[in-house]
């Protein structure tokens, strides 16, 4: 019986977890105007789909509120995601997208409380507080599980990427949209340069 | 309490992307201003905002640097002052705990005082750069540039609260409350998109001792609604500036942000005040407001408005505009 359990949970555990899907840990840095980016969103896509891993849905991915603004500033997602929008603050707040992306508005909601919205297409939403003007944030929707988003450093990872050809994405705000193609492979690192 | 937050802040700059791996955030803002009143001003804002952990204290440290050419009208009086010094505005740390549906929290430091609608960003440069009349250092009322050294404690329910602060003033600007014991309380509650708050204050007058003799008390109550990018606040008061006059005054504001209108808020406000005095002191004005805020790109936004004032206000001109941009930076 013991048997049995070991071996029931380790088929389990085979077919849900990550690390069956095996791959290396893409290593990359963004940089613009020679600098440094931070905030940037890298995005992979996989040609024909091959080796593409299934939706993975995280635990929990939330886009926080507290002292009048939004963390982290961006956020990348996959495609189907639902992000929580907690309200930390003690004052209220009206979160909402107009402009591109998920469109939605989540009305007054006070300290303790939670939203949700899930992005269930592909692109950048705006995402704004209507009683306070300077709170913004973007959040990334991305077709694929091979994402990041880049640190006070420029660098990033991406896990579990299998070799092979990529077309890649990054975008940044206040900068063009880039993309390229890249052959991939363990040890190669992903630079990212803006002009 | 300056060369502390000075400090506070220097360090939360130096840390901002260090400590402890929690969110630590700073930004700048710089605007920059002209009014048809032929008044120019430039400001700097810088803040820095975080979580320390394990602790899970929060703090907040605000700075402004400031100035105009001209100190005869209160344009641009939204948020700081204008003083051309450096200026510690905010510097305060903050623990909320939500022990069930209950909502307590604790605030210690420097902080704006919290009467009725008083964040900074309900009142800087959201299409609006006047501050209401009410809230303006000059009209014998409240100010924007009110500041309590103290603790401020909020106990309740996140939509049933009360709020309770004691302290010192630590005011910048020109309208310096003399030192004392400050009282605020306040009041909120919320149904469905309607906030309602009542807040009474028990202070020091700003005025020379030689003729303002007493306290300064003020009960205001104040509203907002809002719902579909459209909302509506007002604030309502009345009180005593010190022994023997009276202040009543208040505004009501529109701000439109619907979805077809792009990067474009649009604002609306209409205020009164009136500070009963003996003759020749006494002030009686109406003003109205017509602005907008355009997010013009990411980090820049423009504000203009167009303002008419009626009677007795110390203002150049009965009709002005007013322009503002404001480019901000934040770095985690």
């Amino acid at each position: 019986m013991r048997w049995l359990c070991f071996t029931v949970g380790a088929l389990l555990s085979v077919s849900t977890t990550p690390a069956a899907v095996g791959g290396f840990e893409l290593l990359g840095t963004v940089h613009a105007g020679g600098r440094p980016k931070a905030h940037a969103v890298v995005w992979l896509d996989v040609a024909n789909g091959a080796g593409l891993r299934p939706l993975r849905q995280p635990k929990k991915v939330v886009l926080d509120q507290r002292t009048s603004t939004f963390f982290p500033r961006v956020l990348a997602v996959q495609v189907g995601t639902t992000v929580d929008l907690p309200n930390n603050d003690r004052v209220f707040h009206n979160v909402f997208s107009f402009h591109d992306g998920k469109k939605f508005d989540l009305g007054l909601y006070p300290v303790g409380t939670v939203k949700q919205v899930t992005f269930d297409h592909p692109g950048l939403s705006r995402i704004f507080c209507n009683i306070h003007p300077n709170m913004a944030a973007y959040v990334m929707a991305v077709e694929t599980p091979y994402f990041s988003v880049s640190d006070a450093q420029g660098q990033f990872t991406i896990a579990s990427v299998l070799p092979g050809s990529y077309t890649y994405h990054a975008w940044r705000s206040g900068g063009a949209d880039l993309t390229g193609s890249v052959v991939l492979e363990a040890g190669k690192p992903l630079d990212i340069r803006w002009p | 309490m300056k060369r502390i937050a000075i400090a506070l802040f220097v360090t939360s700059v130096l840390h901002a992307s260090v400590a402890y791996g929690q969110p630590v955030a700073v930004e700048l803002s710089q605007t920059g201003g002209y009014s048809t009143e032929q008044v120019a001003a430039v400001a700097t804002q810088l803040r820095a905002f975080g979580e320390l952990a394990p602790q899970r204290l929060r703090f907040n440290v605000e700075v402004a640097w400031a100035v105009r050419s001209a100190d005869d009208s209160d344009v641009f009086g939204a948020a700081y002052p204008y003083d051309g010094g450096l200026q510690v505005i905010e510097a305060y740390g903050e623990r909320t705990f939500l022990p069930g549906r209950a909502l307590f929290g604790i605030k210690a430091g420097r902080y704006r005082t919290p009467f009725g609608i008083s964040s900074a960003s309900d009142h800087a440069y959201n299409g609006f750069m006047r501050a209401p009349l009410i809230r303006y250092d000059g009209y014998y009322a409240l100010s924007n540039n009110f500041l309590e050294q103290g603790v401020d404690v909020i106990v309740g329910s996140p939509r049933l609260s009360f709020e309770a602060s004691v302290g010192v003033p630590g005011d910048v600007g020109h309208a310096k409350r003399r030192s004392g014991l400050d009282t605020v309380l306040r009041g909120q509650a919320a149904f469905g998109p309607i906030i309602v708050g009542v807040s009474h204050i028990d202070t020091r007058p700003y005025q020379p001792a030689t003729f303002a003799r007493g306290h300064a008390v003020f009960t205001g109550i104040d509203v907002r609604w809002m719902r579909d990018g459209v909302q509506a606040r007002g604030e309502w008061i009345a009180g005593r500036p010190f022994d023997g006059t009276t202040t009543t005054g208040g505004y009501a504001d529109l701000i439109v942000h619907r979805p077809g209108m792009g990067p474009v808020s649009a604002v609306l406000r209409a205020e009164q005040l009136s500070y009963e005095a003996p003759a020749p002191f006494a002030l009686t004005a109406q003003r109205y407001t017509a602005g907008a805020r355009i997010r013009v790109i990411d980090r820049l936004s423009a504000e203009i408005a167009l303002v008419h004032h009626t009677h007795q206000l110390p203002q150049r001109r009965p009709t002005a505009l007013d322009v503002g941009l404001t480019y901000s930076l934040r770095r985690d």
